[in-house]
């Protein structure tokens, strides 16, 4: 304890709430006695040489954290986050006070973050975290440089903690404003409105968790426990966030939870794949402008000589080293049909497997050449019960077309002509 | 043991779930009546393959946590809701991202230059190569024929080819198309689904003739094109 106390990196002030509200003796305080050995060891070191305090802490603390959050993130701060939430609040409270009062040396220390490290001062009021984290008490950085606080706060800000205080904060803003009592409502507009709104998605939560707090104090007679209530409306909120999830996701199949996961996984990389890829065709597009304006300024007369304008880019002052390779690789999913795209580059290889109904081998070609695309090979036709094609396309020169417009454009022609005919027989005209 | 605990949590929370469904499924109640042995090895299995389902749930939803970047609270609902925000956040960049890109196509002119420059490129490989336009037809087996086209490739000469082929009232079984130095090769199998059986004599003029009728519009907009 004395080391702790000493090294002032861990506050054994909260050390003893833990093993309070852990109920166990000596089980957690051990875990972050582990977790936190190297930290204190190196703090420990450091308190007893001031003159390298300033280079140590820069970087040994600052290694350690990271590391420490990289292999056992989910271990260490899952038993301090999942505590009740009075804990949590009577905590943020004496943290609070320590910035702005306790001694004047915290504050300027407080203040040389803010202005050291701008973003700073908002993620202290973020995260105001349980003392019995990694976050160092501000007396640490007595021993340094006011201006090397930033490496106190920087590591903390790659946890991504939960800003679990403000929450609560807004939670008591928001509780006067329009809050409506919840009846027995459970339906999908309510929870369409919860999600519809990203950007106070956080305040809806903590209203729907103070909602099933509400819930539970006004329970009705006749129920034996009111736990049971609880537990219902929170299982049916949790129903219907999945369901809301799913709704999300372009082509769901199975209606299990696992299975929801999973597809909003692949969706969300879908979506990165999808918003690096624009991003990439929006910047050739602007250099291609560019250099056209340029070269279009330059020389006025060779409008009409078309081959010349292929580009001479030697010299140009912004011109951009666009090398990174393009690709993506989507798919889409309907009842009857399956589409999957891929781009490399600038070569989009189609493959289409549909019920064998009608031949949509017209259909797709003349999107092929509605979406600019070249057709250098074609194979396919009938498998059974299916129709399936490959082609294979090239992108033509100029046009800025990206995999998942493709494969939502095909897989909606491919669906609307599939119901379009008739049930029996297979007319293409 | 911080993994025990965090299973242990999730568990706890997933313990309504095992509960609802033993209520649906042949598992405990039925089972009542049966050996004792029986009971304990359903019961068993059952446990087994419901821990591995939890299991499964537990690992998916850490993989979506890991994928999404912003998380508030480390529990399973809000997870849920976290990557719901994601997901938004992400749709509206990338519908952002398109509209810009659809402004900057709206306001370029590089799409015009590649047309003739194409078509000027693959009239002159084709004659290089010695390759020759040809249409030929092949009777496999009453209503069934083989085709076999060689033509000049051009940008939507492979639409024409397949509305050729339904406007001749044939049904494309297995088509395959190559391309290579400006020429295209449709071959396809096809059988005919009217009924009535063409001569392979005649199919071959209806296609030789409706070649050339495409060659003649696709010339013509290749003039209106330059003059624009």
């Amino acid at each position: 304890m004395k080391v702790y106390e000493e090294s002032g990196c861990f506050d054994p002030h909260s050390l003893t709430d833990c093993q309070e509200l852990m109920g166990l003796p000596g089980a957690t305080p051990t875990n972050c006695h582990n977790s936190l050995e190297d930290t204190l060891t190196v703090s420990s070191y450091n308190h007893h040489h001031h003159e390298d305090a300033s280079a140590a802490l820069d970087m040994e603390p600052h290694q350690h954290y990271l590391l420490d959050n990289t292999t056992n993130s989910h271990s260490h701060l899952i038993p301090y986050l999942t505590q009740d939430l009075p804990y949590d609040q009577s905590h943020w409270e004496s943290f609070n006070v320590v910035p702005s009062s306790s001694s004047p040396e915290a504050a300027a220390a407080a203040a040389a973050a803010a202005s050291a490290y701008t973003p700073t001062p908002d993620l202290l009021s973020l995260f105001h975290l349980p003392r019995c984290s990694f976050l160092p008490n501000p007396s640490i950085s007595f021993e340094t440089t006011p201006g090397s606080p930033s490496v106190v706060y920087d590591p903390l800000f790659h946890l991504n903690l939960p800003p679990q205080p403000p929450v609560f904060r807004e939670l008591l803003q928001s509780l006067p404003h329009g809050y409506t009592v919840p009846a027995d409502d459970k339906d999908a507009a309510r929870v369409g409105g919860l999600y519809h709104d990203g950007d106070n998605g956080i305040i809806q939560f903590t209203r729907d968790i103070s909602m099933a707090g509400r819930a539970k104090d006004r329970d009705k007679a006749g129920k034996t426990t009111k736990h049971f209530a609880t537990e219902r409306e929170r299982r049916v909120h949790l129903n219907d966030k999945y369901q809301a999830l799913r709704t999300m996701v372009p082509s769901p199949t199975k209606n299990d939870r696992a299975s929801i996961v999973d597809d909003a996984i692949k969706y969300i990389k879908e979506l990165l794949g999808t918003v690096r890829e624009l991003k990439i065709l929006v910047d050739k597009k602007r250099c291609g402008q560019e250099r056209s304006k340029r070269l279009k300024t330059e020389d006025a007369g060779s409008a009409a000589d078309a081959g010349d304008v292929e580009c001479k880019p030697l010299g140009d002052p912004d011109q951009c080293y666009n090398t990174s390779l393009r690709s993506s690789w989507l798919q889409r999913k309907s009842k009857d049909s399956e589409v999957d795209v891929r781009i490399v580059d600038d070569e989009v290889t189609i493959k289409l497997v549909q019920r064998k109904k009608i031949n949509c081998l017209l259909f797709v070609s003349r999107l092929l050449d509605e979406l600019q695309l070249d057709l250098q090979h074609v194979a396919g036709g009938n498998i059974g019960d299916y129709y399936s094609f490959l082609f294979n396309t090239k992108i033509y020169e100029g046009s800025s077309v990206y995999a998942c417009a493709i494969a939502n454009k095909l897989i909606d022609v491919v669906d609307r002509q599939y119901a379009a005919a008739p049930p029996t027989s297979s007319t293409s005209l | 043991m911080d993994m025990e605990f965090l299973k242990s949590e999730l568990n706890e929370l997933a313990i309504t779930d095992h509960q609802r469904l033993t209520g649906g499924r042949m598992g405990r109640r039925k089972l009542e009546d049966d050996d004792d042995n029986n009971n304990k090895e359903f019961k068993s299995k059952n446990l087994q393959a419901e821990r591995r389902r939890r299991q499964k749930l537990s690992d998916r939803l850490l993989t979506l946590r890991s994928l999404v970047p912003i998380i508030t609270n480390m529990n399973k609902a809000t997870i849920i809701d976290d990557a719901i925000t994601y997901i938004q956040e992400l749709q509206k960049t990338s519908q952002v991202l398109s509209e810009q890109l659809l402004e900057m196509e709206g306001s370029s002119e590089e799409s015009v230059m590649p047309m003739k420059l194409e078509i000027d490129v693959a009239q002159h490989d084709m004659k290089k190569c010695g390759i020759k336009e040809e249409v030929k037809v092949s009777n496999i087996d009453g209503n069934k024929f083989l085709i076999k086209i060689i033509v000049e490739k051009k940008r939507g000469c492979f639409t024409q080819l397949v509305e050729a082929m339904n406007y001749l009232g044939f049904e494309l079984s297995e088509t395959n198309v190559t391309t290579f130095s400006g020429a295209m090769l449709f071959s396809s199998c096809v059988h005919g689904k009217y009924g009535d059986t063409l001569m392979v004599e005649h199919i071959e003029e209806l296609l030789s003739e409706m070649m050339k009728s495409m060659k003649k519009n696709s010339q013509s907009t290749i003039e209106l094109g330059n003059t624009n």
